[in-house]
């Protein structure tokens, strides 16, 4: 009973998962660095393949945006999975497998902003 | 330097063979004639019929001017300046871009890569996430193009 025990506190102490790709947070960083310059230097060829209406700078500003948006995660696990669907948007920016609404969804112009406050969301129908 | 460069051509072309009909029109300098008269009453009747065109044997190379580490140093703060989330007047040569100067992991990424573009090599990134102030770049890119004093 208590070797069990003892055994179940020393499993949950420290649980050692098997990686996707990166063994520590390092690594995983490492990735994200490099991902992150591939998606800049894509981005002026990008914007004249598919000959979006913004800029270079409202590109990379976006990329930015984006990683930005997974600035706080911290499991190397999580940080390899967002970087391969990165990778999987990058791969399939770079071949045309895209169109241009593709890419223009994630500017989300035609998205109403959701309301935030009460007396928006009472106008609007109190939708959650 | 163009002229000494022609000179110097124009020299091993005289030592090896070469038509001295053409070049003499085309060489201004004071030594080459001195050495243009010493060869030219052999050479001109020997060799003269047998190469007709030797200007493929100068090759003419144009080249970068030589990196100093001066020079180096005024590059990379010249394009940390023109980046816009630095403010000019803050930037040291010894100020570091976390701490100082406040910026992010991506932001050093897009400065490497800024100074990846100005100097025409590749800077791999386990190298790069250490440079963390200008100095470092300067003292990294004098290291790859082999510039000391």
């Amino acid at each position: 009973m208590a070797s069990t025990a003892a055994t179940r506190a020393a499993a949950g102490a420290s649980k050692v998962v098997k990686p996707i790709f990166s063994r520590d947070l390092d690594e995983a960083k490492r990735r994200v660095r490099e991902l992150y310059r591939a998606w800049y230097r894509e981005i002026p060829s990008t914007v004249a393949l598919f000959q979006l209406d913004i800029n270079v700078r409202t590109g990379r500003d976006k990329v930015r945006e984006m990683f930005d948006k997974n600035k706080h995660v911290n499991d190397p696990r999580v940080i390899d999975m967002l970087v391969i669907k990165g990778k999987m948007e990058l791969q399939e920016t770079i071949h045309v497998w895209k169109q241009k609404t593709h890419i223009m969804r994630f500017f989300n112009e035609s998205q109403e902003p959701r309301p935030k406050d009460f007396l928006s969301k009472f106008y609007s129908g109190h939708d959650p | 330097m163009a002229a000494r460069v022609l000179q110097h051509c124009v020299r091993t072309l005289r030592l090896s063979s070469g038509p001295l009909a053409l070049r003499a029109a085309v060489v201004p300098a004071a030594p080459l004639h001195r050495a243009l008269s010493f060869y030219s009453a052999d050479r001109r009747t020997r060799c003269v019929n047998r190469f007709p065109s030797l200007d493929v044997l100068c090759r003419q190379y144009g080249h970068l001017p030589p990196l100093t580490l001066e020079s180096i140093e005024e590059r990379v703060l010249y394009v940390l300046k023109l980046y816009d989330k630095i403010n000019p007047e803050k930037l040291q040569a010894t100020s570091h871009f976390m701490k100082d100067l406040g910026l992010d992991s991506l932001d050093q990424v897009e400065i490497i890569m800024a100074m990846e573009d100005e100097f025409g090599f590749e800077i791999p990134d386990g190298e790069a996430e250490k440079l963390m102030t200008p100095d470092e770049i300067v003292q990294y890119i004098a290291d790859k193009k082999d510039i000391y004093e």
